[in-house]
């Protein structure tokens, strides 16, 4: 799916969140309900600050065209019915992809507020793989 | 019918018409009638001015901080609302839907700019201009003002202007466009749930009886509008005629200055959105390029280029590009202009006409269309298209570019694309445009400062928005003091 919309990109980021929430709230029981549980709470407050960006960071003036975004690209499938070695390697493949998305998308953005904000959620992807890692 | 017929709102209630004369409004997307509109009589409108009259002595006694807590009060409900409120603009207009929250923001911004009324409203002294004696200034409000709003920024538009008059102390009446009135409709649902005192905030919809029987009361002080150049200047003459000060802003001719220098990638991304966004309907649309000297053959063909591969279609699919245009009858004067360059001898490069989009056969499209070698003298280069039509017109140097844009009747905004901060100083401080852009398609105005326009694109002195609007909507009243 071609993201060439400011509203596209911001769109598909709450998706890749809400995502992120539904996954790790799944995963409920065993030893990594804390730690995802932190994380599932973690993604619904960026589901928010997305929400507000795409609500607060709109700015018509240059609302241009994007191209050479496309969702399919960093489309992950998870499965919160696993063991947890399959649950700690989904969730390391989902923030990984998570981070690349912003990571390019924040390349493409023309208004420099949202690019921080991009920014600021690689930052918290690697920081939550580090959370992972300790998980694991 | 998803709004069903809407009702004005009077003193406080919402109140169904009497007139029997009733207008479809349709969602440009699919055709199908979403609301009916009433066309209000002049006693309908007479109600309201004596409503908001009444109500105007008690609300200009109320504390300037008080009526701020109103404005904080509706900034809360619109961001509640925020979404449905966009919704209901692509719905009525056909924009895109991040058009259509941007001018949700834009208007949200308005509301927060006159929340600072308290400070924004204050006068000023000065002691001792003769021995002993001092003076003073004091704005006071003046009492009923109205706007008659355009189809293009149907929600936000009455927002340039309601916000500033009510927090300075003034009553207010708008009258929305006919064609796209329902947001106008779902916003002052939210103004009624802010509780404003009955007669402050008032509705009426309706067509040219309607804004007549405004424009000639003798209880409205002033008038605000936003529509086309000839439309603005009968407003302007009429209010002047009938003692009223008056704002209007008024038609566009848009010019894109690229420089030789420009950064090319970054400038066609802007022009697109500039000439393309809201299908071209917007007053700060650009709809002349003028391609300085070398620039001109990349430029053209990158412009095509881009421009061929947007995606066209519903504005409320988020990967949609380019909305339809408001109705039929600007397809059909918009189609009659494509027929029109052709005709005057313009190359047309790409061609909007007869688009399809799936699953929307009913709905009123066009595809970006660019003509080439347009001349200064054609009507494509004179005359508002308002739609998604951009000429390209060749010029050798900065010169000639700019005798280009003194030579249109509107002044309302241009553009300048370039790396040299000289050319931007030149085109800046020489060009008869309200709105100047430097490297920025469309040069709309934050909330703190005017929305400005000159020539025959705005008639009156202040404009909407900012510190101008505090000034149209007040009385400077001069205090000399001497104490025996």
């Amino acid at each position: 799916m071609e993201l060439g919309t400011f509203g596209a990109i911001l769109r598909f980021a709450m998706e890749l969140e809400q995502q992120a929430v539904d996954f790790y709230e799944g995963a409920v029981g065993g030893e990594l309900e804390a730690g995802f549980g932190e994380l599932a709470r973690g993604s619904r407050k960026r589901l928010k600050r997305l929400e507000r960006a795409r609500r607060e960071m709109v700015t018509e003036m240059i609302l241009e065209s994007i191209t050479g975004l496309n969702g399919d690209d960093y489309r992950v499938d998870v499965d919160s019915k696993v063991d947890e070695a399959g649950l700690l390697r989904q969730a390391r493949t989902l923030e990984e992809t998570t981070a690349c998305f912003y990571q390019d998308a924040a390349a493409k953005m023309p208004i420099r507020e949202v690019v921080r904000l991009f920014r600021r959620l690689v930052r918290e992807n690697e920081q939550r793989q580090t959370q992972l890692a300790r998980l694991a | 019918m998803e709004y069903g017929k809407l009702r004005n709102y009077i003193d406080g209630e919402w109140v169904a018409s009497q007139s029997d004369a009733v207008l479809d409004v349709d969602n440009p997307a699919t055709g199908e009638v979403i609301a009916q509109v009433p066309l209000s009589t002049a006693e309908e409108v007479n109600r309201a001015v004596s409503a908001a009259a009444e109500a105007f002595q008690e609300w200009r006694e109320t504390p300037p901080l008080v009526r701020a807590r109103y404005m904080l009060r509706l900034k809360i409900l619109l961001e509640e609302h925020f979404e449905d409120l966009a919704r209901a603009v692509v719905k009525e207009h056909g924009k895109i839907i991040d058009e259509a929250r941007g001018e949700i923001r834009r208007l949200i911004e308005n509301v927060e700019v006159a929340a600072s009324v308290p400070s924004l409203m204050m006068g000023y002294n000065a002691e001792d201009i003769a021995v002993g004696i001092d003076e003073e200034c004091v704005l006071q409000p003046v009492g009923v003002f109205c706007c008659v709003a355009p189809f293009n920024f149907p929600a936000m538009v009455p927002f340039w202007f309601l916000p500033y008059a009510t927090a300075c102390g003034n009553t207010f009446i708008v009258k929305p466009s006919e064609i796209c009135p329902v947001s106008q409709d779902r916003l002052f649902e939210l103004l009624d749930e802010a509780d404003f005192p009955p007669g402050v905030v008032n509705l009426v919809h309706g067509d040219k009886v309607a804004v007549d029987a405004l424009l000639t009361h003798p209880d409205v002080a002033g008038v605000s509008f936003v529509g086309s150049t000839p439309v603005g200047k009968y407003i302007y003459s009429t209010a002047a005629a009938h003692g009223k000060r008056a704002q209007c802003q008024a038609g566009a001719k848009n010019c894109l200055v690229v420089m030789p220098d420009a950064v090319l990638d970054r400038t066609v991304a802007a022009l697109l959105t500039s000439a393309f966004g809201t299908a071209g309907q917007r007053c700060l649309s650009g709809a002349l390029v003028l391609a300085v000297g070398d620039v001109y053959e990349p430029l053209k063909a990158k412009l095509v280029e881009a421009a061929s591969r947007l995606k066209i279609g519903d504005g409320l699919d988020e990967t949609t590009q380019m909305g339809p245009v408001v109705s039929q009858k600007s397809m059909d004067r918009i189609l009659g202009y494509i027929e029109k360059g052709v005709a005057e001898g313009a190359e047309l490069l790409l061609d909007g006409r007869g688009i399809r989009v799936e699953g929307y056969s009913n709905g009123y499209f066009i595809g970006p269309t660019i003509f080439d070698q347009v001349k200064p003298a054609m009507a494509i280069a004179r005359e508002e298209i308002f739609g998604p039509v951009l000429g390209i017109i060749p010029v050798a140097d900065f010169e000639e570019a700019l005798a280009v844009i003194k030579g249109i009747p509107y002044g309302n905004a241009a553009s300048l694309f370039t790396s040299s901060g000289k050319w931007a100083r030149e085109f800046k401080y020489r060009l008869p445009c309200g709105n100047i852009g430097i490297n920025i398609g469309i040069a709309a105005p934050i909330a703190t400062f005017p929305f400005a326009g000159m020539k025959d694109s705005f008639f009156g002195d202040l404009h909407g928005q900012g510190r101008d609007a505090i000034q149209f909507f007040t009385d400077r009243k001069v205090v000399i003091t001497r104490w025996f």
